[in-house]
This record gives C-alpha cells, structure tokens and sequence, in this order.
C-alpha cells in the first residue's frame, strides 16, 4: 500500500492506524498532531482510524512559541 | 458616532465597503484582550490600537530583555527592565488616544481569566507556552469567547480561529490535547521576527475582520506558515466528541 507522509511516498504492508504508523516511524506521540487528507485526526481516534491507500498524511509538532 | 478626528483618523478603514462607518463604530465598541505581549502580542496590540479597537486589555507578567528586542517590535533599548505591558500601553495610547487600554502586570489563575473573559468580545492568544494555551483554551470554551491562537518557532507559524459562540466549534484541546511541556518555544529553538511578526499580525487582521463582519476562512482550521517557503498549509478540524474540554469527556 503506498502512502504519502509530509509529502514522501511511504509503502506500507498493512493497512495500520495512525498511531501505528507514528510508532513505526518513531515519532513521539505527545505533542504530534495528524492530518489525513487535509482534515486533523483528533488524538481520541488514533487507535480506531486506519491509514488507506493513497492517503496523504501530515505529521506535525503542537508549537507554543509567541 | 465617531467624532471628526476619528473620522480623520479612520479615513483609510472608512474609504472600504468592507468596513466603512459602520464597520468602525463596531471596532470602537470592541474588547479585545491580548495575552501575551511578545513576539505576537506586539505587532496584534500596535495593529489593532491603530485600528481603533476601543478597548484593549494588555496581559503578561514580563519585563523587558535585550533578547526580546530583535523581534517584539514594541520595545526599543531604554524599555529594558520595565514591565511589558506598562510600556505597551503607553505606546498604545500614543498611536491612538482615542481607544482604553487598561493593563494586567501579572500571570493570570483560572479565577480571574474566567472574570476578564465575561468583559471581553474576543481573545488573542499570543502566549509563549502550552499550559497558559490550555487554560486560555478552556476558559473561552466555558464563557463561550472567540478565540484566535498564534504560534510561531524557527521559521515556522501556526495560526487558528475557534468561535466558542458556536455550538460546534473545535477548540485547541481537541487539537492538541497535552498540557505538557515537552513543545517548543521561543527560548529553546530561536524564532526569527518577521515569522512570528506575520502570524501576530494576521490575528490582528482576523480580530478586525471578525469585527467588522467579515466571514473568517479559518474557524476551525488550523493554518500552517512555512517561512523557508512562504508557503502555507490548511487543515480541518473538526470538535472532538470525547474532548475533555469542550466535548464529553
């Protein structure tokens, strides 16, 4: 399955969850927000959203600096 | 009614179809409190007291640094030692005495953030940390205050609109849920001024707009300013039902 995270194509196995696939990419869970398609997936439905083919997944850091 | 000097003054605002007298007259009636008076809240308070805001409530417990001076564009050198807000008012009043500008020297608890929000139209949050962003975020969801966050590190901006007034709005917890302060800031990775500058400035525009208004394009999205680029992205969010701020729980 082909996916692109932050815009580099990324093949996937399986279909995973979002928080599966931060966890294979060893991105910290606390204090990461994800996109898929555009639209944020809020940190409740991690465990339950599944990653699809062809989706475009944005990972980012919460910031507070002002 | 505005007076012949703010008629003067205003004359740029009132030329527009999109504001014109009586997009003023609702600018003037306006409270706006700015927490935060850093890289973000200097150029948001400057912008909207020249915009005549009639009231504006200045809010931080800082004084001045010299690191500060390469990027809040409110301070020169000889502000060095004094109290952030103290100096912005004086500023503030000098571009438009026409406006209130009342000052708050301290960090404020939920008690008395919950009492300024019941005088307040609209909230900037231009604060430099996570756990102020969390308690600013759940006093707006319990007083039902619009709120427009700005966050900016390196070269990096994050700008977001949540309108507690609507019954299904967002909020920042929904967004980003921790309190914990393993975020970045100012003080650990370096920020450089026009990037901070550009999303303090754009919470002035939206604040105006709101005012006047104007549809927002970012209620409940959160827009992303890449200052490498110039690029910017735009994601949706949508309030979590089991948000423990402003949903179940």
């Amino acid at each position: 399955m082909k996916i692109q995270v932050n815009e580099q194509p990324l093949e996937l196995t399986d279909n995973i969850t979002i928080e599966q696939l931060l966890i294979h990419l060893g991105k910290p869970l606390i204090g990461s927000a994800v996109a898929v398609n555009q639209s944020i997936i809020t940190r409740t439905k991690w465990t339950e959203t599944i990653i699809n083919e062809g989706d475009k997944i944005s990972l980012f850091q919460a910031i507070a600096g002002g | 009614m505005l007076s012949d000097a703010e008629l003067l003054r205003y004359s740029r605002h009132l030329l527009l179809e999109e504001v014109g007298q009586s997009g003023q007259e609702a600018l003037k009636k306006a409270s706006v409190l700015i927490i935060g008076m850093g890289g973000l809240g200097s150029p948001a308070a400057l912008y909207l007291a020249s915009a005549g805001i009639g009231h504006i409530v200045l809010s931080d417990f800082d004084s001045i640094e010299v690191s500060n001076l390469q990027r809040q564009i409110t301070y020169q050198s000889d502000d060095i030692g004094d109290a952030k807000v103290e100096v912005t008012k004086r500023k503030l009043q000098q571009i438009n005495p026409e406006i209130k500008v009342r000052s708050i020297n301290k960090s404020m608890g939920a008690e008395q953030l919950t009492m300024e929000l019941t005088m307040a139209d609209l909230v900037l949050d231009c604060t430099d940390n996570m756990e102020s962003r969390q308690l600013i975020n759940k006093a707006c969801v319990d007083t039902k205050t619009p709120l427009i966050v700005g966050a900016a590190i390196r070269l990096e901006g994050q700008l977001m609109f949540f309108d507690h007034r609507e019954e299904n709005s967002a909020c920042y917890h929904c967004l980003f849920p921790d309190s914990e302060e393993q975020t970045l800031n100012c003080s650990n990775s370096g920020i450089i001024g026009p990037v901070v500058g550009t999303i303090g400035t754009l919470q002035a525009l939206e604040t105006i707009k709101h005012f006047v208004g104007l549809p927002s394009g970012i209620k409940n999205k959160l827009k992303i300013f890449d200052g490498k680029t110039l690029d910017w992205q735009t994601f949706n969010i949508n309030k979590d039902a089991n948000c423990a701020v402003c949903g179940k729980g």
